[in-house]
């Protein structure tokens, strides 16, 4: 059993995501792109590169001038997201990341570089992104 | 040159049975190569197409001179007819990301025929299906437009820029997808296709004759930043997998096209005389048009319906949403104009933009609610089913 947030964690989503084939097609795979997580005071990255995620990785508040963007939200949401994956077998209509990014006010996902074209890789890698953080569900969870 | 091309072999001598023969090869074509001995190795994500651009065949000049069709890196044929193309300088459609956007864009297509989960869509209220309705006729017209405005443009770009021409291949690709999956959501659950839109933007992306430069304003930036937000907004509201999948996937491919919009304005601006200030009158000028086509009631009310689950909340809530999607995409067209070079202020947006722009004049932003138009269907049948609403 993995804890939810920690680089195992990370790592074993990461298994079960680079493992299934269904990511790749309809829409999903060729992703390029480097993410940041905050999740409450810890900063986790994963890298995404062609049809995998590459590397998970924890880093601090610096790591984040660096990624194309990051997703902020407080750590009980955190939770809420991946219990509802965990549950559902994949994020329910009000959990999903694009759900998430329009329910608050300053969205989801953000930049410090403010490079558009890297902020918008979120929206180009929506899907991909919603696949890994799906994989989950067939991870075993604890929460830290 | 560093590498030459084999000897080509030597003809066969004739023989007598070889007599009767018109036709004696010479393989004079076989020395006919600006560069030899190329190898390029697949990588991680397989032989991609930037990655063929080594030695003179990744040579991209300023200006190509070329007007025929021939390939980049061919051996021009002498005596061609010049085809005409009207964009020959690379700063009238360049943009480094294309290539890999042409990779990406096929590596992540999806067919709506069998990928979207057709079978999961339900009936809904007669006006809640009514606004699904209204708002796929709109989302049609877009990408058809999308079709015609860029494949009107596709033939008028030299072949030395290929990388660009086959994202555009891609990106009219995908807006045929988006015009398949909008129709069939509108026919596919006891509804129709409804009233056409306004179209003054589509007059006016259709009809702009500046250049490839002036069309990616309107189309991909304006246009593309608002129908990106609505994909966002209707994911968000979708009634059932079908729905989730398509406005998710619509948005991926979406993004992408406002992605090369960005590059190739950057590229543009840094590249060509007075393009910031063209660019800045084209946006100028283009914020006219959109903002005639926002003042008509038909899509908002549509909107709101969704939003609200019905058209018993529309004018309350269905509104409210409306207005904090408004909202979104002022903000996301100011920071894409912010990134270009051309900050605009938000106070001196057209009306309605202006009053979407300033986040605390939320109450403003409701303040539209709609009145029953000609077109409007706020009093078709069919109560508000909670079970329907977004969340």
């Amino acid at each position: 059993m993995a804890a939810f947030p920690s680089v195992d964690w990370f790592d074993e989503v990461r298994n079960v995501f680079n493992a299934d084939d269904r990511y790749r097609g309809a829409g999903g795979g060729y992703c390029n792109c480097v993410a940041g997580f905050k999740i409450v005071d810890r900063v986790f990255v994963l890298t995404f590169d062609g049809f995998e995620c590459s590397a998970a990785a924890e880093g601090d508040d610096g790591s984040l001038d660096d990624v194309d963007f990051y997703l902020e939200m407080p750590g009980e949401e955190w939770r809420d997201m991946v219990a509802n994956i965990a549950a559902n077998g994949g994020a329910d209509l009000h959990h999903t990341l694009n759900t998430l990014d329009l329910d608050r006010a300053d969205g989801l996902a953000t930049s410090r570089h403010g490079d558009q074209v890297r902020e918008d890789l979120f929206f180009r890698y929506n899907q991909t992104l919603q696949f890994f953080f799906d994989a989950s569900a067939l991870v075993e969870t604890e929460f830290a | 040159m560093a590498n030459k091309p084999a000897p080509k072999p030597a003809p066969p001598k004739s023989t007598a049975s070889d007599e009767k023969r018109t036709f004696e090869p010479k393989y004079n074509w076989m020395n006919k190569t600006r560069q030899w001995g190329v190898r390029v190795r697949p990588g991680k994500a397989g032989l991609k197409l930037g990655d063929l651009n080594v030695g003179i065949y990744g040579e991209t000049p300023t200006q190509w001179a070329d007007q025929s069709r021939n390939p980049r890196g061919a051996v021009p044929r002498r005596g061609m007819p010049p085809v005409g193309y009207s964009i020959r300088d690379k700063a009238g459609l360049w943009a480094d990301c294309a290539a890999d956007l042409y990779e990406e864009a096929i590596q992540r297509r999806w067919a709506p025929a069998t990928d979207v989960p057709w079978d999961t869509i339900e009936p809904l209220p007669d006006d809640v299906e009514h606004a699904v309705c209204q708002v796929c006729t709109e989302l049609v017209g877009y990408a058809n437009v999308d079709i015609e405005t860029i494949t009107g443009w596709q033939h008028q770009m030299s072949y030395g820029y290929h990388e660009v021409k086959q994202f555009l291949a891609t990106a009219s690709f995908d807006a045929a997808r988006h015009y398949e999956c909008f129709r069939k959501r509108a026919l596919a659950n006891g509804g129709g296709l409804g009233l056409e839109g306004p179209g003054m933007v589509n007059r006016m992306i259709l009809e702009s004759r500046g250049g490839w430069t002036e069309a990616v304003v309107y189309l991909l930036v304006m246009r593309g930043a608002f129908t990106m937000t609505l994909y966002k907004y209707l994911g968000r509201h979708a009634h059932n997998d079908a729905e989730r999948f398509i406005y998710a996937h619509a948005l991926a491919d979406k993004a992408r096209h406002v992605t090369y919009a960005l590059d190739h304005l950057k590229y543009a601006v840094a590249h060509a005389d007075d393009a910031l200030q063209v660019v800045r009158t084209l946006i100028a000028i283009g914020e006219g048009g959109l903002t005639r086509d926002l003042r008509d009631p038909v899509l908002p009310e549509a909107l709101a319906v969704i939003f609200a689950g019905g058209v018993a909340k529309a004018a309350g809530r269905g509104m409210a949403v409306y207005g904090e999607l408004m909202g979104d995409f002022v903000q996301t067209y100011l920071g894409y104009c912010q990134w270009l070079g051309v900050p605009r202020d938000p106070a001196r947006l057209p009306p309605p933009l202006n009053e979407y722009a300033n986040p605390n004049n939320a109450e403003r932003r409701v303040s539209p609610q709609p009145k029953p138009s000609p077109n409007s269907f706020a009093n078709a049948a069919g109560a508000a089913n909670p079970k329907n609403a977004g969340a």
